[in-house]
């Protein structure tokens, strides 16, 4: 195990005259708890799921989680984000509703209609595989290539609206990553409703960040072939840019394994703001991750009350969540001690998404968070790496050192 | 800089009944000097070097340091060719600059011969066309318009060169003669600004050349006298890998960056081994998870006389060593931070090298920690920092 990676845990930075104070919430990807934890790294609250992420969990403002869980004996199990079932709890974890597709994978957006947008697999029509450029050749899945679906489900478990990725993506367009296999054409790790009732949307797989007109399917909006690697979670700015993570996975060049927080104006196609870490190899998740925009804090000197906003960063691949300033200052970071084994990524802390809720969130009102209900360690890990660290440690002593 | 994995340096974990007992070298990217530390992280020496690493400098059988700098005037390649050098020093002790061989257009690596001449790689004119047009993959041009790199005409060659000290060359192999267009394919997301990306050169004992070719993902054993590919293994199983060695038991050790590596839904580095006569890959080292041991570029892997293995893990600017059951022995992260290409502040380092005491180049050397304690405190080095 890499001792500097690991050894540092929990809250390793807190500047709090200059953070967004509320609560994190995350689920740890080889676990089966979502865990709520306080800005010193204190659990404050945890909901025990009976499966696995598939891939993380979000609170909503009625105070309940909604939950998306991976069922392992599904179909396309192995692929990485397949979920198969949402489920949303209140805060003592009592099921309040279930939706179940074993096509079902990454994320959701609960909407304001109390719909759900949600992303599932569909076979890509074969005529059109064979006209998809890209990805390694032949490595398409029992010569199935999938795609992505957006789907808004009723709370009564009714499809009322669908999108299907096939019939609006440009093969001669839409390229696969050349390094990447061909059983999926998009690798869609995101779907945002945004107010006008479009969709804001990330393909990993085709480097490109894309708005869906919910009217028409068409795109009314893609970027990012060429400019960023695998991206993910775009989200509307209030000046109408889109801010999105771009994982810089598989960049052509030079690619050197750095991560960045891109905003882009949709109306110019232009980069207008971005933020590496210093040194940039130091922030680099190659999969998942995600960026949440923190409300603006007051400031009765700042134009119209208001500063620019934190970000609350989630370097999923690395177990870090981190707040960055708009100036590129890390004010706080967090990185979990919840370990697990896990099939595909080995023994791991990696988590999908990180979001913050501040007190005054109504999810959270009147909702009893004191840390001091889950005093010791959650996680079910033994202390061997610990006690080698002992041992040697004594021996050194033994001999001078 | 205040981030988790950034606030810990010096060495961080240290095995005695594990480690090979020495001296490690190396060469931070972003400044002029090569440290020599002991196995506490103290430094015991070091070399102010005229010019900053065009990669590495090592510690050669006669005492000397022998480091390709980068040259700030160079007129070379572009300099986003990546590994551009230009300057070859052979340094005393002292630090008195004894041996230079100026060429713009050399970079990565070098290898000192036991009758003094010494193996360079360097970027050797244009590729000639006829080659050009049956050369496979990389970033079509199209795909970027607007850059040069890898337009038509653009395609730099490879020449590995044997200098003599008065730098004539004595021995030539260029890739457009060699290599075979039908089996050395670019990656798909390599510029075709070059074929190879050559970054490593060792001479074998039987004479042959072993070198790394990064763009091909690719290594091969190279036959002095007639120039033919005797054997190449890579593409498929390895991705932008570095550093090829030969070890003791005729395999082939190298480091495997995993950049782009096919079909694999993460990113991570691994050391490996694999036996030229199979093709079979006979041992591996991997982090758990694998993600937290991941290079993109340079890096490298040196077998030690223990049958442990000195990594680097360049981006990371840390330096680590592993028994062949995968334990790390010995662990050490750079405090030498600085300005370094487009990325900025790192302390990347592109490759470290273990000394034993008994070195031949170290000997009736004096290694005294005290000596440079003032240096040592200054970066924290002074003590280690396990926990």
């Amino acid at each position: 195990m890499a001792f500097v990676r690991t050894r540092l845990t929990g809250v390793t930075i807190n500047s709090s005259l200059k953070t967004y104070s509320g609560y994190t919430l995350f689920a740890p990807i080889g676990g089966k708890q979502t865990l709520l934890i306080d800005m010193e790294g204190q659990i404050a609250h945890q909901w025990k799921m009976g499966h696995r992420p598939g891939l993380h969990a979000e609170l909503l403002a009625n105070g309940n989680l909604l939950y998306a869980g991976h069922v392992p004996q599904g179909p396309l199990a192995s692929l990485t984000g397949a979920g198969g079932e949402m489920l949303e709890v209140d805060w003592n974890g009592k099921l309040v509703w279930k939706y179940e597709d074993p096509y079902l994978h990454h994320t959701f957006c609960r909407m304001e209609s109390g719909n759900t947008m949600v992303i599932k697999w569909v076979k890509v029509p074969k005529e059109i595989a064979l006209e998809v450029k890209g990805g390694i050749p032949g490595s398409e899945r029992d010569g199935v290539m999938w795609g992505d679906s957006f789907q808004e489900i009723s709370p009564d478990g009714e499809v009322v609206w669908e999108w299907l990725s096939y019939e609006y993506l440009e093969p001669k367009v839409d390229m696969i990553c050349p390094v990447c296999s061909r059983e999926e054409w998009t690798g869609a790790n995101a779907c945002e409703v945004l107010p006008d009732g479009n969709i804001l949307t990330s393909f990993m797989r085709t480097n490109t960040v894309a708005v869906i007109d919910k009217n028409t399917g068409a795109i009314k909006w893609r970027w990012g072939p060429g400019e960023v690697g695998h991206p993910h979670h775009p989200t509307l700015l209030n000046n109408g840019n889109i801010l999105f993570l771009d994982n810089g996975r598989h960049c052509t060049g030079l690619s050197i394994g750095y991560s960045r927080l891109l905003e882009v104006n949709p109306k110019t196609d232009k980069m207008e703001w971005d933020h590496m870490s210093t040194p940039w190899c130091s922030f680099f998740s190659c999969i998942m991750g995600s960026c949440y925009l923190l409300p603006d804090p007051y400031d009765p000197y700042g134009p119209k009350g208001r500063s620019l906003p934190n970000i609350l960063v989630c370097e999923g691949a690395a177990g870090r969540i981190f707040e960055v300033t708009h100036d590129g200052e890390i004010v706080w970071e967090y990185v979990s001690p919840f370990y697990y084994n896990t099939l595909h990524f080995g023994r791991t802390n990696m988590m999908f998404r990180a979001c913050r809720y501040g007190p005054e969130y109504e999810g959270l009102r009147g909702h009893y968070v004191a840390p001091s209900r889950f005093g010791g360690v959650v996680q079910e890990k033994s202390d061997k790496a610990g006690e080698k660290r002992a041992r040697v440690r004594s021996r050194l002593e033994a001999l001078g050192y | 800089m205040d981030s988790a994995k950034l606030s810990l340096r010096g060495v961080t974990y240290y095995d005695p009944s594990k480690a090979y007992d020495g001296y490690t070298l190396f060469a931070p990217l972003a400044d002029f000097f090569v440290w020599l530390i002991d196995m506490q992280g103290r430094i015991v020496h070091c070399w102010k070097m005229p010019y900053t690493p065009g990669q590495q400098g090592v510690l050669l059988p006669n005492g000397n340091v022998l480091y390709l700098g980068r040259s700030e005037t160079q007129k070379g390649p572009e300099k986003e060719l990546g590994g551009y050098s230009g300057k070859l020093i052979e340094v005393d002790w002292d630090g008195n600059v004894l041996w230079e061989y100026e060429n713009d257009y050399i970079h990565h690596d070098f290898c000192r011969r036991a009758n003094g001449n010494t193996f360079i790689i360097r970027w050797y004119g244009m590729m000639p066309e006829d080659v050009e047009v049956k050369i496979k993959g990389g970033v079509p041009p199209s795909a970027h318009v607007g850059t040069r790199w890898g337009a038509p005409g653009e395609m730099w060659a490879t020449a590995i060169q044997e200098i003599r000290s008065d730098g004539t060359v004595v021995w030539e192999w260029k890739d457009y003669e060699h290599l075979d267009p039908e089996a050395d394919i670019i990656g798909p997301l390599d510029w075709r600004s070059e074929w190879m990306h050559c970054n490593s050169i060792e001479e074998l004992p039987d004479g042959n050349l072993l070198i790394s070719a990064r763009s091909l993902s690719s290594i091969y054993i190279i036959n002095k006298t007639t120039g033919d590919v005797e054997w190449r293994w890579g593409p498929g199983e390895i991705a932008h890998q570095h550093d090829a060695t030969l070890v003791e038991n005729g395999n082939i050790l190298c480091l495997d960056n995993g950049m782009g590596r096919l079909g694999s839904e993460i990113s991570y580095s691994r050391a490996l081994e694999v036996n030229p006569q199979t093709n079979r890959i006979e041992w591996e080292y991997k982090d758990n998870p694998p993600t937290d041991f991941y290079s993109g570029i340079q890096s490298g892997c040196q077998r030690l006389p223990n049958s442990n293995t000195l990594i680097t893990e360049a981006c990371r600017g840390r330096i680590f060593e592993v028994t062949p059951d995968g334990e790390i022995a010995w662990e050490f992260v750079s405090p030498f931070y600085g300005y370094y290409m487009a990325p900025g502040w790192w302390n990347v380092i592109y490759k470290a090298y273990r000394y034993g005491p008994d070195y031949d180049g170290l000997q009736g050397k004096i290694l005294d920690p005290k000596k440079f304690d003032w240096i040592s405190r200054s970066y924290g080095l002074h003590r280690m920092h396990t926990q």
